[in-house]
């Protein structure tokens, strides 16, 4: 029923086809959304075609999974994550609005709950482990001087910052991974996490300047 | 400057994205605020080292598993139809499909060779009753046929002959030499594997 769309058709209309991206712009009628290349893709979904969702797919699974992989820390928690973002993708793209913001962030403000649903659900169980378990091994791993640049070209390092990032509060851990680790906007993330563009470098301030004294508790910074 | 309102540019100065104006006004309040001055340094090393943070790679059966997942998962857009085609969607595939065809093909040769040949059919025929006659009818003729082919068959004929045979030779043993031999005379071991029952020899 073309009565259900939610996605207004205007949305998907090729301005830039129509008329040059300067004059359109000049005009005012090319939005933010419009610009969103995903919109095409997500409409083809929407008539059922699988080819389309293979392409939507293909085209974030790296992202959201780094995502998941970045705030939880754990591979298979991630995968599993990953999997359940795709699948509440499938169900609930309809519920997509075009108008209220691009296709990404509405992806990831998706798997930023499904994040915090998981934080959630896993905190009590993680109260009960030692804040800093890996700490002792890691201290005695790493030399008494920095190994910042061997650590950085290897797994190790990946496995030192995810589970630094843990020891982040998830308000500050969402914050700066999306901004230092998948490179949004802030306007982005504030869309994402519908907070104000100010609290978001706010939080970003602070998750960095918390995360550069765990790794230096570890001796992975100088 | 402010403290507030250095941090509100410090996201930018750490990052490099800072006009030079501004640049100036925050470096010199860093200069005269520790405090500042050491969150920038926390902000810049965090940063500088999160900048270099090898990326991370899904594996591959991940995507799999996720793409795996589409057809079976995607709600149905408009109902009835969507969902029909969704439930119908596994006897479509081309191994059911061609089983059901081949099936259907076996069926057909084997009434076509039993003789239920397609023929006009009259609402009367319909009837439950005249139904389950027909089918009583047809179970019989059925089994009378096989009956038949099966007694025709050379081996069975073969073998019943046979049997006969060995029975009346014991019946005349025992006839004509009650008490002499109390073994009536078996013949030898029988082609067909079938021994005659023990039992009968025994008066």
């Amino acid at each position: 029923m073309a009565g259900t769309l939610i996605i207004a058709p205007t949305a998907f209309v090729a301005r830039p086809t129509r008329m040059s991206p300067a004059s359109a712009a000049g005009s005012g009628l090319l939005t933010e959304t419009s610009l969103d290349p995903d919109l095409a893709i997500v409409q083809r979904c929407l008539t059922g075609d699988e080819a389309a969702w293979e392409q939507l797919v293909k085209a974030h699974v790296r992202r959201i999974y780094a995502v998941c992989y970045r705030f939880t820390g754990d591979e298979a928690e991630a995968q599993d994550l990953t999997q359940e973002v795709f699948l509440r993708v499938f169900r609930t793209l309809r519920s997509f609005r075009a108008g209220e913001g691009s296709f990404q962030v509405w992806l990831h403000r998706l798997t930023r709950n499904l994040l915090i649903d998981h934080y959630r659900r896993h905190r009590a169980h993680r109260a009960t482990e030692p804040l800093d378990q890996q700490l002792p091994l890691l201290e005695e791993r790493s030399g008494a001087t920095s190994r910042t640049d061997s650590l950085l070209a290897g797994r190790e390092a990946a496995e030192q910052l995810a589970s630094a990032l843990q020891q982040l509060s998830p308000e500050l851990r969402e914050a700066v991974i999306l901004r230092d680790l998948e490179g949004m906007e802030y306007r982005e993330i504030a869309a994402v996490l519908r907070i104000p563009e100010g609290t978001v470098k706010s939080r970003i301030n602070r998750g960095r300047g918390e995360l550069a004294r765990i790794l230096r508790r570890r001796r992975v910074l100088a | 400057m402010t403290c507030a309102e250095l941090e509100a540019l410090l996201c930018d100065y750490v990052e490099g994205a800072l006009a030079l104006p501004q640049r100036s006004l925050v470096e010199s309040h860093l200069r005269q605020c520790p405090s500042c001055s050491a969150l920038a340094a926390d902000a810049r090393a965090a940063f500088e080292f999160l900048r270099r943070a090898p990326a991370v790679e899904p594996p591959p059966e991940l995507l799999t598993r996720i793409l795996f997942q589409i057809p079976e998962r995607v709600q149905s857009p408009s109902g009835l139809r969507h969902g029909l085609r969704a439930w119908l969607r596994p006897l479509l595939q081309p191994r059911f499909a061609m089983g059901m065809a081949m099936t259907i093909l076996s069926f057909s040769m084997l009434g076509r060779f039993a003789g239920l040949g397609p023929r006009q059919l009259s609402p009367a025929e319909l009837h439950p009753a005249r139904v389950w006659q027909a089918l009583d009818d047809t179970a019989h003729r059925a089994w009378e046929r096989a009956r038949k082919f099966y007694l025709s068959l050379r081996v069975v004929y073969e073998i019943q002959s046979q049997l006969r045979e060995w029975s009346q030779q014991i019946q005349e043993a025992a006839l004509s030499g009650t008490g002499t031999s109390p073994e009536p005379s078996l013949p030898a071991e029988p082609e067909s594997g079938k021994r005659p029952n023990p039992g009968e020899t025994e008066p």
